[in-house]
């Protein structure tokens, strides 16, 4: 399979998805944005000092983790790859510091970003803290009340949190009034989307900051077991944590990509956020991607209990990669994550993310599927710390 | 040029207000509602919600259009957000074509679409051109010169020139960026397409320092709105207000013209 370095091309595109479906007044910075990513994106220096802040500061390389008691659960052998060891908790923090370290670069000033679980936003905060670049968090109003404990984080690093009351009031709420808000301050402040949506460059960009997880991923799993792994499982909310695992191992056409989208209270619900597997073409937020949306085009109100997944859109790259078969695309509901949640809790001492549990949940699921020699590597995202408030309430009733 | 949106605050009375100012107006600018319009402000995202909320649909938008269209002869213009457009067949190509030709149907003119710029315009130039409307396009303070040039080869009907750096709304004067830009994109585009400036303008006195500034028409959205939003549980005051508003427009336009064409 011959893939690397033909997508996306010029226009940001991957075949018919992603491109710059952005208001006139965003294209000069956009324009501005990809020239400079350009530029930094293969400047040795740039990547150097990008890799020794995620060193020193964030202590990478993460470890690739045998999980031994969850492998004689599933019947075969299961990695996790340890993102929720990142400071901050999660794999965020790689493209904030990427992104970040950039604006710098380009004489911005000022950060500001959206968020939905309030993983980006936190990360965002780090890296406006770590940085000195004062910060704005866009975030919806449903999403600060149950994700609270971000909240507060986010302002003790210094970030001015801003509710956002339009719309459905989470996270593709928050991206409009974040790209609002770019609008009237492009000229100072760097727009840190937080997964590999948006218009060109930030697909693109977000993915190059991300593959350091893939790339330490296939150095691991090589001196590990001397082999490449049958399957990666990643959880899909826009799609970075997938796609930052899966990038180095798309041309070896024999490992298993899979993505797994939330199905909230059941995928024939209209309580989900299964974009990729049910969604129709179509553009928001400046890309052609695969979207959740009425007759009309109007998007749709999506739903799962982790915030992180809780998005009407994915990734231009992901809708690619599904067409043209190379990523295959699942979902697991509410109930199955919270369940996997509490597996690897109990199993491995380890409290994964409500966004993560749900690749956990579709090996749990298909655990038949995989042979005792097998490997599969999950990526463990991040960390369930900030889901503790929503796991107590659903603990009782729904947990088996 | 007035701006309302299809539906706002209900289909009937949204159609009344369109024929009430009509004879106050050049063109008539509608948008069709998108649940997420990025460059629009609260005031133009609160007049989409309410539609939404009176139930309208892209369907019902369009044959309100054509109900305005049986009743004035001037030119309607739609404001709306790409993905509203690609509705309604397999591939993008064939909903395009579906929605011109329907939008020609129901008498559209011309279209202005928020999040398409140039480089993705392929495909809306192709029907555009097959169904004789014109596709306007914006330009922004920010807009290089050579990005400028692209547009205007593409560009029909008139440039609608985006006052501020910012998203829509009414604000309470004109800044000097935007006379700057006025100045600056009409060496450029003089015979070529007229310039309409939009976001920001509330009164007849901007509207006079605007077409002072070399600018060929006016754009007012959010102060219409800002009518709509103040009076809604007062609809013969609403209409009374926005065609006195209209009228103050016209009125000051007009001044203007006749002491221009004195000097
Ligand atoms: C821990 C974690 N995993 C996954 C996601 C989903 O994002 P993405 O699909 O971009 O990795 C989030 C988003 O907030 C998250 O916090």
């Amino acid at each position: 399979m011959n893939y690397y370095g033909k997508y996306p091309d010029k226009l940001g595109k991957f075949g018919e998805f992603g491109g710059m479906f952005a208001p006139e007044i965003l294209m000069p910075a956009l324009t501005e944005l990809t020239e400079a990513f350009n530029k930094y994106g293969v400047d040795e220096n740039f990547s150097k000092e990008f890799y020794q802040i995620l060193k020193d500061y964030s202590g990478r390389p993460t470890p690739l983790y045998y999980a031994g008691r969850l492998s004689e659960n599933i019947g075969c052998k299961v990695y996790l790859k340890r993102e929720d060891l990142n400071h901050g908790g999660a794999h965020k923090i790689n493209n904030v510091i990427g992104q970040a370290l950039l604006a710098k670069k380009m004489g911005k000033t000022k950060l500001v970003a959206e968020t939905g679980a309030g993983q980006h936003g936190f990360a965002t905060a780090i890296a406006g803290a770590y940085f000195g670049m004062p910060t704005k968090v866009f975030m919806g109003q449903i999403d600060i009340k149950r994700q609270a404990y971000n909240v507060n984080r986010m302002k003790l690093l210094g970030a001015e949190v801003i509710p956002v009351k339009s719309g459905s009031r989470t996270l593709k709420d928050a991206v409009n009034e974040g790209l609002r808000y770019w609008i009237s301050n492009v000229h100072n402040t760097h727009y840190l989307m937080g997964s590999v949506v948006g218009p060109h460059p930030y697909p693109l960009m977000v993915r190059e900051f991300q593959r350091v997880i893939g790339r330490e991923t296939k150095r691991q799993i090589l001196e590990l077991e001397k082999r490449l792994p049958t399957a990666i499982i990643s959880c899909i909310g826009g799609g970075s944590n997938a796609i930052g695992i899966s990038y180095d191992f798309i041309e070896d056409k024999e490992v298993h990509l899979i993505g797994v989208e939330a199905a909230g209270e059941g995928r024939n619900t209209d309580k989900h956020s299964i974009a990729l597997g049910k969604g129709r073409k179509g553009v928001l937020h400046g890309a052609m991607q695969f979207l959740l949306q009425n007759e009309f085009g109007n998007i749709m109100e999506t739903y799962s209990v982790s915030a992180g997944l809780d998005y009407p859109g994915v990734g231009p790259e992901h809708c690619f990669l599904k067409t043209i078969d190379r990523l295959k695309v699942s979902d697991a509901t509410d109930k199955e994550a919270l369940n996997a949640f509490k597996k690897l809790s109990l199993l491995e001492g380890i409290i994964p993310a409500l966004e993560s549990s749900h690749a956990l949940a579709y090996l749990i699921r298909n655990k038949d599927k995989f042979r005792k020699e097998d490997i599969v590597i999950i990526n463990l995202s991040g960390s369930g710390s900030k889901d503790l408030d929503i796991i107590k309430k659903y603990v009782k009733d729904t947990i088996k | 040029m007035p701006f309302l949106v299809a539906g706002d605050p209900s289909l009937e009375k949204f159609k009344e207000l369109c024929v009430a100012i009509e004879p106050f107006c050049d063109i008539l600018e509608i948008g069709i509602p998108f649940s997420d319009p990025i460059a629009d402000g609260p005031t133009i995202q609160e007049a989409n919600v309410r539609a939404f909320k009176a139930g309208i649909t892209t369907t019902r938008a369009l044959e309100g259009i054509k109900d305005i269209r049986s009743k004035t002869e001037k030119p309607i213009i739609i404001l709306t957000y790409y993905n509203i457009l690609i509705q309604g067949a397999q591939t993008i190509e064939e909903s395009l074509d579906k929605t011109f030709k329907n939008l020609k149907q129901n008498g559209v003119d011309g279209i202005l679409i928020g999040d398409l710029p140039i480089e993705e315009a392929d495909l809306a130039l192709k029907v555009c051109e097959k169904y004789d409307i014109c596709l306007i396009f914006l330009i922004a303070p920010s807009t290089t010169e050579e990005r400028l040039e692209k547009i205007l080869k593409s560009a029909r009907g008139f440039l609608y020139l985006i006052a501020v750096m910012g998203i829509t709304g009414a604000r309470s004067r004109v800044a000097q960026i935007t006379k700057d830009t006025i100045q600056r994109m009409k060496e450029k585009t003089e015979e070529i397409l007229p310039i309409f400036v939009g976001f920001g303008i509330s009164s007849p006195e901007h509207a006079s320092t605007i077409i002072n500034a070399g600018a060929d028409g006016i754009i007012i959205g959010s102060a219409m709105v800002n009518i709509i939003t103040k009076n809604l549980s007062d609809f013969v005051e609403m209409k009374s207000e926005m065609v006195k508003f209209v009228s103050s427009i016209k009125n000051a336009m007009m001044a203007l013209q006749k002491h221009n064409s004195r000097s």
